[in-house]
């Protein structure tokens, strides 16, 4: 069956390699064609052509995203790159890319926004211009955040996607909504503070915001160890790891279908995006000296959430939490820093973003009929709603990782990581798999075969629903029973990330043991770097982009001051896929 | 490894076999579920064919020594390669042949007996479900694909427990052999990981080879095979996971048989004979095999011992003849498991039919209210039963007497007598139980005698009802089964030919025996079949059991061994009201409470700051007055050195 989904595979490829070659800016495309569309909303009139635009936009959208296939598989670093000169004072680019560790997140968010506007045909009655542009704006902005190689550009998307979010829950959720709505801003608001600290000290330190030239830059420890805490603290918050999880059961359980479905697949997949774009590449000696820390809070995180997952009475909720205990797979699936550990993470946000996004979907659907999320409203479904069943059956067993779903092929290969690293640390998780069993059992039995209470007046599921469950089923048992070639998409950026993270994490030692990095750089030093070159530099990258120029590798810039290295570094500028 | 090719017979054949029932279950679910006869007949078409393949295979290669093949890639990532496909082996093919025939009796059966049933196409699917994730486990090639299956035939034993969705026992019972047996799994999960880890690739005739032991240090392996041994035990419900089994009686009883005999739980068994040379490779580990399957064969007679229901007697029977296996294989004895694997298998689902028919009949599980309803009337049923019991309980001309003498002259090998004494009290408590059932069942009290049970006050079924039980889709699996349970006992030679090939034996050479042991076994069944009648047989027995006359024991054995209190304990007390209340609480109070504590403090300060900026002249003086004092004393204290 591999061999010839490759041929299939290869097949696309050789169609879509002329939109390749012909440098169609397709990431460009994906970031503004919902933005136009949602100005373009203000115009349609009447609640069914805002909707039927809304989903062709998404239709249109996909169609947009189909160049992306053409991804090249043997490639570790960015591909699909644009780059233009933004604001050539501060040295901001208009820079985008898409490497492995991003494409499937940018594929997943741009199917959801059709299944959104599906999901919410008969769910949102009120404000339904407002809803949709909303909707409109978050997909813009969260391609936005998995696209972006410029700090600032990343800094911009990363606040914008905040607002419709706020106002998703605001305006169109439940009863406690301010409150939830509340919550969920104030503490993504710190966070994203922090991060932003730590943008303007990287900007500082080296005086540019481009990601992939901070990648090659080494930083001194104490840097890093401060970075990293500002970093962390923010994508702690989105992931959300114990402590700092109580906004997210508040946020789900008071947003709309669509808010909770976006929450669920594409928010929370932004805080371990950025320990991966960010932490890992940037803080690399910060990130191996905190994992120890972040590992204890990330098995915390899954064992903690499971056990209140267990208690709840509220589905959503129940899966609210179930979300916290996944997500910790995936931060302790990077912070093994093993080949397998972080690529069970990407595919476990990838296949949490599915699986859970369809889970609050069918609540969502079942909400709609019998208007409670609690359990002991909606039991007894197994008899008069069979096709609901089967497909809540087929969610609930990917999210508790059955064989043959693609829950488990991330749960597996995240505990081969962390097995690989420490047996102890994968002994601390398993409880954790364990409870995943236990409260979806819990729930689907209830569902299924609990004393129906009014169960029975309720309607199966209506074609517009099957329409958006079917694909995300589809895409449950195809990365269970096929994931080779999402695998194979993933590899080489990861090996190549940790490929770095391994000699760059050796450097900063080999420059502290030569008592470089600590020493504190002088301020006037650093500053005309930033404002001096500027032109020049402008200058150079427009020649860059015809002919790349290959970086300094990183043993020469060893020797160096880090931020000289630094300033060296930004004479050439990278082109697809020529990161060292 | 032979790479896939369409134009092999033996490969097409393979496919044949473990597909065909997974395309009935997609028709039933997405087609024919309107239509019954339909779906029935699709269901046992497909595991006709299936059973037609199996003994095709099994035919053609009888005579072929190395095992075969056939394998992609499922997935390759660099340093990491997981196979997919098929092997084709004695083990295998043996135990492919038992578990189509199993299932292909089963679903004859299962005509009459769900006949009527509102669910009987969702059965039939999900049968077929069944099947199919039990032939693909059989011929998994690699200990991945092996699990994959592993968990799908639990979940759909789980769907057919809980068939009955209306009872409320039996959703119960079906969450509780899912979630008990995942437990196992998940250490079955660390086990194959572990391998994973150290060996790169989890084919079976990798890990069976000896080179895994060269990649594994000894205590890694020691550790792996008591990871996967964890599985084992949760799916053959051995000791500590036992207590689901006896829960899971709440599905049909035809699913009971196919669940006892040569499925689900068989699959556990299955899995330490397809491991056996992995196993083996740690004395260790086989050590604590031995130890547990021990203490679950004992455990488990105990509790049939006391048991009343029908059905639970032959689940608690299971659990101790898969202990008995157990203790076969960890002994060395591959021979004697693999072979006793087979012969229970035959005759415990004779013993499950046989029962389904009684309960069919008269619509209760008590065997004191079966006896006293007339179950002896039922000629074909009832001498299908006796065939059955003897062959549980280890009599002679029956399959089981065969295997059992296997097993313990394994047992005679091994290290210390204590295991052979073990197994010699296991074959007279299971004579006992057997035939106590037997007994109550075949000589009820005459009229004027109380029964000890209390009575139930049903009536014998009506007319109708008896003819049915006699009906043929009911009579002829029955008949199968006796007959092969009569008849496999003989075919021990070849099997064993089969098996293990010319001077291939593993480990334990069964050509030699004390000469004692087999007169010592009977004897001991002859006693426990003496007893049970000398206790319920006879004309005015007292139907009471030796172990009902002692309060404590009847407790203990009836009460599981406290095993279900101490898991109930577990799961309400600590799991529950405790670690789930208190960390929801600790959600709600501390983390919620704190954070909230911070807005309010921020609220509050805000709230000074903007009393304090209110612009009343009265107030800013007051500050400027204070904060001029303030800093007159910090000059006057600084500048004498008061400090």
């Amino acid at each position: 069956m591999a061999d010839f989904l490759f041929m299939v595979w290869s097949k696309i490829q050789a169609e879509f390699s002329i939109m390749h070659t012909s440098t169609f800016p397709v990431l460009s495309a994906l970031l503004f064609f919902p933005l136009i569309a949602s100005a373009v909303l203000f115009f349609v009139r009447g609640e069914k052509n805002i909707r039927t635009f809304t989903l062709v936009v998404g239709i249109i959208q996909l169609g947009l995203a189909l160049p992306l296939l053409s991804f090249d598989l043997n490639h570790a670093g960015f591909q699909f790159v644009e780059l233009k000169s933004w604001v050539p004072a501060w040295n901001m680019q208009y820079y985008l890319g898409v490497d492995g560790i991003s494409i499937l997140m940018v594929l997943l968010t741009v199917l959801l926004l059709p299944l959104c506007v599906l999901c919410s045909w008969s769910y949102i009655g009120t404000r339904v211009k407002e809803f949709h542009f909303c909707l409109l704006l978050m997909t813009s902005a969260c391609v936005g955040i998995f696209v972006a190689l410029d700090f600032v550009l990343f800094y911009i998307f990363w606040e914008a996607m905040l607002i419709p979010m706020y106002l998703l829950i605001a305006v169109w959720g439940g009863p406690e909504k301010r409150y939830a709505s509340i919550k969920f801003f104030l503490y993504t608001l710190a966070g994203s503070t922090l991060f932003l600290a730590a943008i303007v000290a990287f900007f500082i330190h080296t005086g540019t915001f481009s990601i992939p030239d901070l990648m090659a830059g080494t930083y001194s420890f104490r840097f890093q160890f401060w970075a990293f805490i500002a970093m962390a603290l923010a994508f702690a918050i989105k992931v959300p790891m114990f402590p700092f999880h109580t906004w997210l059961p508040a946020a789900h359980v008071e947003a709309p279908t669509a808010g909770s479905v976006l929450l669920a697949s594409i928010l929370l997949k932004m805080g371990t995006y950025g320990f991966l774009r960010f932490c890992l590449p940037l803080t690399p000696s910060a990130s191996e000296y905190f994992a120890p820390l972040m590992i204890t809070i990330s098995i915390v995180s899954i064992i903690y959430g499971g056990f209140v997952a267990l208690g709840q009475q509220d589905m959503k909720k129940l899966i609210a939490y179930s979300s916290v205990a996944h997500m910790g797979f995936v931060t302790l699936g990077i912070f093994v820093f093993t080949v397998r550990g972080v690529e069970g993470a990407l595919m476990q946000m990838v296949n949490h973003g599915i699986t859970t996004g369809a889970l609050f979907m069918l609540v969502g659907a079942i909400y709609e009929r019998s208007h409670s999320r609690e359990i002991k409203d909606n039991m007894g479904l197994g008899k008069y709603l069979p096709a609901y069943m089967g497909f809540f059956g087929l969610f609930a067993l990917a999210s508790l990782g059955f064989p043959g779903t693609n829950g488990f092929v991330s749960e597996a290969l995240v505990l081969i990581g962390v097995f690989s690293s420490n047996y102890w640390l994968g002994a601390l998780a398993i409880p954790g798999v364990m409870l995943a069993a236990a409260y979806m059992l819990r729930l689907g039995l209830k569902l299924a075969w609990g004393q129906p209470t009014s169960a029975r007046t309720w309607s199966d599921l209506n074609m517009r629903e099957w329409t958006y469950l079917a694909p995300l089923a589809v895409l449950v048992i195809y990365l269970g029973l096929g994931p080779g070639l999402a695998l194979k998409t993933i590899n080489p950026s990861i090996e190549k990330l940790l490929h770095d993270f391994e000699t760059r994490k050796g450097q900063v030692v080999a420059v502290e043991q030569t008592n470089h990095a600590l020493q504190p750089v002088e301020q006037e030093e650093r500053r005309p770097s930033v404002f001096a070159e500027h032109e020049e530099r402008a200058v150079k990258s427009e020649k860059a982009q015809q002919s790349p120029v290959k970086l300094l590798e990183a043993s020469a810039v060893q020797g160096k001051w880090p931020y000289l290295a630094g300033l060296e570094k930004k004479s050439g500028i990278m082109t697809r896929g020529e990161l060292p | 490894m032979i790479p896939f090719q369409a134009e092999d017979a033996i490969h097409m054949t393979v496919i044949l076999a473990t597909l065909t029932p997974l395309v009935a279950f997609l028709l039933i679910m997405l087609g024919t579920r309107a239509r019954k006869n339909l779906s029935a007949g699709l269901s046992l078409g497909a595991i006709a064919i299936s059973f037609g393949c199996s003994l095709l295979l099994l035919a053609r290669l009888w005579n072929v020594r190395e095992p075969l093949e056939y394998s992609t890639r499922w997935v390759a990532l660099n340093r990491m390669e997981i196979p997919f496909g098929f092997l084709l082996d004695p083990v295998s093919l043996l135990m492919l042949s038992i578990v189509t025939l199993i299932c292909l009796l089963v679903q004859v059966y299962s005509l009459g007996y769900m006949a009527g049933d509102p669910g009987f196409s969702r059965y039939y699917a999900f049968m077929s479900l069944f099947a199919w994730a039990m032939t693909s486990l059989v011929l998994s090639s690699s200990l991945l694909q092996l699990f994959i299956f592993w968990e799908l035939v639990g979940l759909s034993s789980y769907l057919l427990i809980g068939f009955w969705y209306e009872k409320f026992s039996a959703t119960q019972a079906g969450k509780k052999a899912f979630v008990m047996t995942r437990a196992g799994d998940v250490s079955f999960l660390l086990g194959l990981i572990l391998v994973l880890v150290h060996v790169g690739n989890p084919a079976i005739l990798e890990m069976n080879s000896l080179d895994s032991a060269g990649l594994m240090p000894s205590g890694i392996l020691t550790f792996a095979a008591l990871l996967i041994f964890g599985g084992i035990v949760g799916k053959s419900a051995q000791f500590p996971l036992m207590t689901w089994l006896p829960d899971a009686m709440e599905g049909p009883t035809p699913v009971s048989a196919l669940l006892h005999s040569a499925t689900m739980v068989a699959a556990g068994v299955y899995l330490f004979a397809r491991l056996f040379p992995f196993f083996a490779l740690s004395p260790t580990a086989m050590g604590i095999f031995l130890f547990i399957g021990t203490v679950s064969m004992i455990l488990a007679s105990t509790m049939a011992m006391v048991a009343r229901d029908i059905k639970q007697v032959w689940a608690y029977s299971t659990i101790s003849q898969l202990g008995f296996m157990i203790m076969g294989l960890a002994a060395g004895g591959y021979f004697a498991g693999v072979f006793h694997l087979t012969t229970h298998a035959g005759f415990k689902a004779l013993l499950f039919l046989c029962s389904g028919v009684f309960i069919h009949t008269w619509h209760t599980n008590d065997i004191f209210e079966l006896g006293k309803g007339g179950a002896r009337r039922l000629k074909i049923p009832v001498i299908a039963l006796v065939v059955a019991a003897g062959a549980l309980a280890g009599l002679p001309p029956f399959s089981g007497f065969f295997s059992k003498e296997a097993i313990l002259a394994a047992l005679a090998l091994s290290s210390h007598p204590v295991w052979l004494a073990a197994g010699l009290l296991g074959v007279f408590l299971t004579a006992y139980y057997a035939f106590r059932v037997l007994c109550i069942l075949l000589f009820p009290p005459s009229a004027g005698e109380e029964p000890s049970g209390p009575v139930g006050g049903l009536a014998p079924a009506p007319k109708g009802s008896r003819q049915e039980g006699s009906s043929r889709t009911f009579i002829w699996p029955l008949i199968i089964l006796a007959f092969l349970t009569l008849l496999l006992g003989f075919f021990q030679g070849p099997l064993q030919h089969f098996l293990l090939g010319e001077g291939k034996a593993l480990l334990v050479d069964h050509g030699e025996q004390a000469g004692w042991l087999p007169f010592t076994a009977l004897f001991l069944s002859l006693a426990g079949v003496g007893l049970a009648w000398a206790e319920f047989g006879r004309c005015g027995a007292a139907r009471l059991s030796f172990v009902e006359r002692i309060p404590f024991l009847r407790e203990l054995f009836s009460r599981r061994w406290y095993l279900d209190h101490f898991y109930h304990f577990f799961v309400d007390r600590i799991v529950d009201r405790g670690f789930s209340k208190l960390f929801a609480q600790n959600d709600n109070r501390v983390i919620d409470g704190s954070i909230e504590a911070v807005s309010r403090g921020t609220l509050e300060a805000g709230r000074f700051l903007a009393f304090l900026q209110s612009g009343m002249i009265q107030y800013r003086l007051l500050v400027s007055f204070a904060v001029m004092v303030l800093l007159s004393l910090y000059f006057f204290y600084r500048d004498s050195g008061g400090f």
